[in-house]
């Protein structure tokens, strides 16, 4: 009896020390994200950028633009989102502190949630800012959906996020590391890519959550999968 | 307190670590001398839990490094020529830091406590961008004794201060051997290297292949040794 | 009740797979079976009513396809493999798998083509499987490329958990592309019909086929294999080497 409510104590306080070696990370992150603002700024200037060019490329058809809306915005997001990881382990490459973080971890899996969980609100801010942007430039009413447009944000946000972190880890070890992540990252993402943006098309064409349902359903098992899979070599990946 | 056995590494192909047999009692202090490439910074990364070996045993303080890594990591404090420490933050911020991931209590008066033992109180709250390099070495060492480690892991700490930093240095390990902290240092600095250590390693190409007192060798007779073990 | 051939060859396969360890054999064999399944491809095999002479591309192209499979399967299992033994075998394993993989990948990506031209009036129709193939060359090719980039401690380990997360990501990756594929508008068959399925003896062209393209791929995996685990050798005494020479 005493030994399982000694397990239990233990697991409490595994779980306690993990939230609280999570909540340290990513205070310190968002911390010095503040400090310097070069990752969101390079962020979100880069996904105006795609918006902006890609509004040129089609053309002046309003009606065209407006169906290929969702794409140019995921787009502008997945190529963002690599930006933003580049920049990150550019910043870790030059501070090499990954190793001092390694030494504090006690499950080392904290450092991937709190990087992920980095990169997701990274991305949360530049959707809030681009958002807007498209709506007036598109001509859509993202409002009318925004209840809907929430859930495939959050839920593929989630997945860019540990599908970046993952090769962004990766790829830092690598020589040519511009070129690696992108490589690694965006095949790997196509299915949440599709997923996605046929959601947000949808949603902007008025329907409702229920007949997105197994856009969502993908993308879901997309993140939970993903997510078990890091978790289980990500201490390869941090080790030598 | 210390216990390998068989430690071997291998990095693809190259091997830089050829069997390594080690026993530490407590609160002494070790010093791990050798040419580069001996393998010594690979040691220091192992016991650190920063490397896992290919092959072999690494006991710390009873736990296996390996397996119960996170039952050994808080136990250490290690202190690289690599600083470790946040650019963009605060001296005070980067204490913080690591003071909550190791989930410290009464942090702010530790925090103080580490600062006063390095002297570095005055520029508590400045940017670690704007240190000089050996303000970052005290600093890091602030960093490695936060969380009361028994066992402090130093490679090569002398590198690249002057000879007021490390006089400096020298003054606070030899005060944290006196406080019964097991030390495994790496170091080229035959003199200050002998002056603190209690027993003496040489290491070469993977193995060590002397081990022994330091008790009473001045510089002179270790250097005869040195050239004797390492051709 | 399973047919008596299919029990026969069940049972012929393990004294089948032990002489095929002998290099010799395992050649002659290939070689006997490639010829044989050339000539029943185009001699033995009718010709399909609806497609005429292009179907034939059908037993090269999908067998390429299963190899291909077999092949990445045979990445994912030998990089868990290695992640738990860290043995460099398993890792010339997954190596071998990738590279040999991405070949067949080309050369479904390449008869793809060559038979939707005549059939579909287009070069390529974004039909799901064959979509599927291309996301996986993309993935896989990315393989190689972090092999030749990673600096050497963590070469094997990175490839490792690319190679297990690229077949992972094979079912997703095929339910998405199907679910997109709905929305994409099917060009206009040239020629009417499709398979009206396979006839027995078209079923047993296609098994040929399927065993030679088989024996091909164990073949060129034993080789590069071999090729991989001599140059990992010659490294070690490189170094070795150099330690000596210095010390």
């Amino acid at each position: 009896m005493s030994k399982n409510s000694n397990s239990c104590i233990a697991l409490m306080s595994d779980s306690k020390i993990f939230l609280q070696q999570v909540l340290a990370l990513l205070a310190k992150d968002l911390k010095t994200e503040w400090r310097t603002r070069e990752i969101f700024t390079s962020m979100f200037v880069f996904a105006v950028l795609v918006v902006v060019v890609f509004n040129f490329a089609i053309g002046a058809d309003t009606e065209l633009i407006r169906q290929v809306a969702s794409g140019v915005i995921w787009i502008a997001l997945s190529f963002a989102s690599v930006l933003g990881l580049q920049r990150t382990g550019q910043m870790e490459r030059e501070e090499d502190s990954l190793q001092g973080v390694l030494l504090a971890l006690h499950d080392r899996s904290a450092l991937f949630v709190a990087r992920m969980l980095a990169q997701m609100l990274y991305l949360l801010v530049v959707v809030i800012c681009t958002l807007p942007l498209c709506g007036i430039w598109f001509r859509i009413d993202f409002i009318a959906c925004i209840g809907g447009l929430c859930v495939v944000f959050a839920l593929g946000m989630l997945g860019l996020s540990i599908v970046g972190t993952l090769f962004g880890m990766i790829a830092l070890h690598t020589r040519a590391c511009e070129v690696m992540l992108p490589m690694l990252f965006l095949p790997v993402s196509i299915p949440l890519t599709i997923a996605a943006v046929q959601a947000t098309a949808q949603l902007i064409d008025g329907k409702s959550l229920r007949d997105i349902a197994d856009y969502l359903v993908l993308i879901g098992i997309f993140d939970v999968v993903f997510f078990v899979l890091v978790l289980m070599v990500f201490d390869y990946i941090v080790e030598e | 307190m210390v216990h390998l056995k068989g430690v071997i590494k291998h990095f693809g192909t190259i091997t830089a670590l050829r069997g390594i047999d080690l026993e530490l009692k407590r609160g002494c202090c070790l010093g791990v001398f050798g040419p580069n490439g001996a393998g010594k910074t690979t040691l220091l990364r192992i016991l650190a839990t920063l490397a896992r070996p290919s092959a072999g045993t690494v006991r710390i303080a009873g736990y296996d490094a390996a397996k119960e890594g996170e039952q050994v990591r808080p136990l250490l404090g290690v202190l690289s020529h690599r600083t470790f420490l946040y650019g963009h933050l605060t001296a005070y911020e980067n204490l913080q830091f690591y003071g909550r991931m190791f989930g410290l209590e009464k942090l702010a008066e530790r925090i103080t406590e580490v600062l006063q033992a390095v002297d570095l109180v005055t520029y508590a709250h400045q940017l670690v961008r704007t240190y000089s390099r050996g303000m970052q070495q005290r600093l890091a060492i602030a960093r490695a004794i936060l969380h009361y480690p028994k066992l402090l892991l130093l490679d090569e700490p002398y590198t690249g201060l002057d000879k007021h930093a490390v006089s400096r240095l020298h003054d606070l390990i030899v005060h944290l051997h006196a406080e019964s902290c097991t030390i495994i240092m790496s170091t080229h600095d035959l003199h200050r290297g002998l002056d603190v250590c209690d027993e003496i390693a040489i290491q070469c190409r993977g193995k060590i292949v002397y081990r022994g007192l330091s008790l009473g060798t001045d510089v002179q007779e270790f250097e005869q040794l040195y050239s004797a073990y390492v051709r | 009740m399973p047919k008596w051939w299919t029990i026969m060859l069940f049972v012929m396969a393990f004294p089948f797979i032990y002489l095929c360890m002998n290099r010799v054999f395992h050649v002659t064999v290939m070689c006997i079976t490639m010829n044989v399944a050339i000539m029943l491809v185009f001699i033995y095999a009718p010709t399909e009513k609806m497609q005429g002479i292009v179907q034939k591309i059908f037993y090269f192209h999908v067998s390429s396809a299963i190899t291909m499979f077999f092949a990445f399967f045979l990445v994912c299992v030998a990089s868990i493999m290695y992640l738990w033994k860290t043995s460099d075998w398993w890792d010339s394993i997954a190596l071998s798998a990738a590279e040999i993989g991405v070949v067949f990948c080309t050369l479904v990506l390449i008869t793809g083509p060559l038979w939707a031209r005549p059939i579909w009036g287009t070069w390529w129709s974004w039909d799901p499987t064959l979509t599927l193939t291309l996301v996986l060359w993309l993935i896989y090719v990315a393989y190689l490329m972090l092999r030749i980039e990673t600096y050497d401690p963590q070469r094997a380990r990175f490839a490792a958990i690319l190679g297990i997360i690229g077949f992972v990501d094979v079912p997703v990756i095929r339910w998405s592309v199907e679910k997109w594929r709905t929305l994409h508008p099917k060009p206009v068959l040239i020629q009417e019909g499709g398979t009206t399925g396979l006839t027995s003896a078209m079923l047993l062209t296609f098994l040929v086929c399927v065993g030679a393209f088989f024996l091909l791929f164990f073949y060129l995996l034993r080789e590069r294999i071999s090729v991989a685990q001599s140059r990992h050798a010659l490294e070690v005494l490189r170094h070795e080497i150099d330690e000596i020479c210095v010390g």
